[in-house]
């Protein structure tokens, strides 16, 4: 071989390495892409970004809309970290959604819990399954829903291309549904 | 419940003034997302955040990673407002580096080491495959947070953001090396 020749050896398994290092890495950033697009989503759905927090495994966001001190909290998990398991079942995320508002009424708090109270063997990972929380601190009520979100739905041509708008429309459809429910809890 | 309501405000007013350097960061993301630069990387701390985005749609640009340290708060915020240094850092990166390309941007990075960012001028620095150019402002945060004339004010971030980002731009663009390797987006 001359020396092109393996100068073009070397390229060829230099080009093989990167495309493969590269299928790996952008598999690896869906955490920070997702968290990414769901700040933007929020943001311009009138929302703050007052939070932001990890602890490795999940992502903790929390907003808040400061007309009207209303709050969103999100946590997010990638269940497609492993780039065998994504190319199988697909980019999926364990998200949970949360809607809360402020309350400065005792009662109104120790009424909107009773359900959670009750069942002591309640399994709160079940999506569908509306629960209530508070952030006494601040007293704030959550009402909040485990949900799998199809990440592959809001990718584009490539990981890094998202549909910003309708992740944005989602989020606020979901917003919408826990609004109204938990405005029937506190007023029950 | 008076008592009750002025603790949870007190709380709330507290924690909402904490809290001012991450709604910064949410308009950063958001008017980057609007460029189309998706965020790949977060670091999170007290006064002080670092995101790092994916320049998808810039032929020259790999990521610009835009830091937001929060220097005043408390009663100094009172008086001179919330500032904060805006340090933005756009890299270049380059797809197979030829052992003598290395040798002249270590030389490059040298006659670099001088450069202070503060002074608003653009430091290169070079590691491995990658030229990195940094540079520094200071800004105000309480003029990018909610209220009337919202949308103003995040056109404003977004013109601060994409002004500094082409300013380092021009400065690294000619370390740029075009190579049949490098993956397409």
């Amino acid at each position: 071989m001359n020396d092109e020749e393996k100068e073009q050896v070397f390229v060829d398994l230099v080009k093989y390495s990167w495309d493969k290092f590269n299928e790996r890495l952008n598999n690896s950033k869906i955490d920070e892409i997702l968290v990414g697009a769901v700040v933007a989503s929020n943001v311009k759905n009138g929302y703050s970004l007052i939070d932001i927090n990890s602890d490795g495994v999940n992502h903790y966001l929390r907003f808040e809309k400061l007309t009207d001190r209303t709050r969103i909290i999100f946590k997010l998990n990638n269940l497609s970290e492993d780039l065998t398991v994504a190319k199988v079942q697909g980019h999926l995320a364990d998200v949970t959604i949360g809607y809360g508002e402020k309350v400065n009424n005792v009662g109104t708090v120790w009424n909107a819990f009773k359900s959670e109270i009750k069942s002591a063997f309640m399994l709160t990972t079940e999506p569908g399954v509306i629960t209530c929380d508070a952030d006494l601190t601040g007293s704030y009520i959550y009402v909040q829903i485990p949900l799998i979100l199809n990440l592959d739905k809001y990718l584009g041509e490539n990981i890094y291309t998202i549909n910003v708008p309708l992740l944005q429309k989602d989020i606020d459809c979901v917003v919408h549904s826990l609004r109204k429910y938990l405005k029937g809890r506190l007023a029950a | 419940m008076g008592l009750l309501s002025f603790i949870s405000n007190f709380a709330h007013k507290q924690e909402m003034n904490e809290s001012k350097d991450e709604i910064v960061v949410g308009e950063i993301i958001t008017a980057m997302s609007d460029l189309g630069f998706p965020v790949i990387g977060i670091m999170s701390d007290m006064d002080y955040q670092r995101i790092r985005f994916r320049t998808v749609k810039d032929p020259i640009l790999h990521a610009v990673t835009v830091t937001l340290d929060r220097k005043t708060g408390g009663l100094t915020a009172m008086v001179v407002g919330t500032q904060a240094s805006l340090i933005i850092q756009a890299e270049v990166k380059n797809y197979l580096a030829d052992p003598d390309d290395l040798l002249n941007m270590y030389k490059t990075d040298f006659m670099n080491i001088l450069k202070i960012p503060i002074l608003g001028d653009v430091k290169i620095n070079h590691e491995l495959n990658s030229i990195f150019g940094t540079t520094v402002k200071l800004i105000n945060i309480d003029k990018f947070l909610g209220g009337g004339g919202q949308n103003v004010a995040r056109e404003e971030l977004r013109n601060i953001l994409m002004g500094e980002i082409n300013r380092i731009k021009e400065k690294i663009a000619s370390h740029k090396k075009k190579s049949a390797i490098e993956p397409k987006l």
